[in-house]
């Protein structure tokens, strides 16, 4: 059964978290990433979150799969959040089930980390004086080694929300 | 000549003006990176941002030595930045 993980609507946490499924499960993992009014200094009025949406929800389910497999945990949600968004508005939320708190714990942050770092989205900060900018994003280009071009930096040191 | 559309996402689309963009390459293209090329210099104000740009065929990411895909459309996503 494939749940949307792309949402252009607020996305409600209440309905992913699954609580009266996986008696199995002592552990519920929840992170929820909402849009902060700052960034490296600038304060942030809104933004907007654009995607390669057949890839981004590819990503996605690859992650949600390999984060069950990699920490043998059930049940793994992720919805990322599309469109114009306020200050406050959820941007982002992963649920884990778990049997205990340990794996539960790691994995949420794993797949959180995962999507944030290879799910083709994009944002755009909108700033109180006027003017906007792309955040400063990771490379997800998978052949620089083969190419001759000088090698722009290939890992995630972007700070970002959530 | 062989017409390739290029999809253009975030920065990328706001550097060129435009979402899509369509370019003639010769004949002689015959890679995803032949075409990549091309486009850095039919546009040279996208040529510093395309070397960290993944380029995506479907829903799926090809490579620059791969061939041009068939129906001649190219998705140039720049860095990532969910979340």
């Amino acid at each position: 059964m494939d749940h949307p993980v792309l949402s252009h609507e607020p996305v409600a946490v209440e309905p992913l978290l699954e609580l009266q499924s996986h008696p199995e499960c002592g552990g519920l993992a929840l992170f929820v990433g909402t849009v902060r009014d700052h960034h490296e200094g600038q304060s942030v009025k809104h933004l907007a979150y654009t995607a390669h949406e057949p890839m981004a929800a590819k990503v996605i389910r690859a992650v949600e799969a390999d984060t069950r497999e990699r920490f043998g945990v059930p049940y793994v949600r992720i919805v990322h959040r599309l469109g114009d968004l306020a200050i406050g508005d959820i941007a982002i939320v992963c649920v884990v089930r778990a049997p205990h708190r340990a794996e539960a714990f790691e994995a949420c942050r794993y797949a959180v980390d995962a999507v944030k770092h290879g799910a083709p989205i994009w944002k755009e900060e909108f700033y109180t004086d006027g003017s906007s900018a792309f955040v400063e994003g990771c490379c997800i280009r998978d052949d620089l080694d083969e190419s001759a071009s000088p090698r722009p930096h290939r890992h995630h040191s972007h700070t970002s929300h959530g | 000549m062989i017409p390739i559309v290029f999809e253009l996402y975030a920065n990328l689309a706001r550097l060129a003006g435009t979402a899509e963009y369509r370019l003639e390459v010769a004949d002689g293209a015959r890679t995803v990176g032949d075409a990549v090329a091309l486009l850095g210099q039919a546009r040279p104000e996208l040529a510093s941002s395309l070397d960290r740009c993944a380029c995506v065929s479907g829903d799926s990411i090809v490579r620059r030595a791969d061939a041009l895909p068939a129906d001649g459309r190219i998705a140039l996503l720049p860095p990532v930045a969910g979340g």
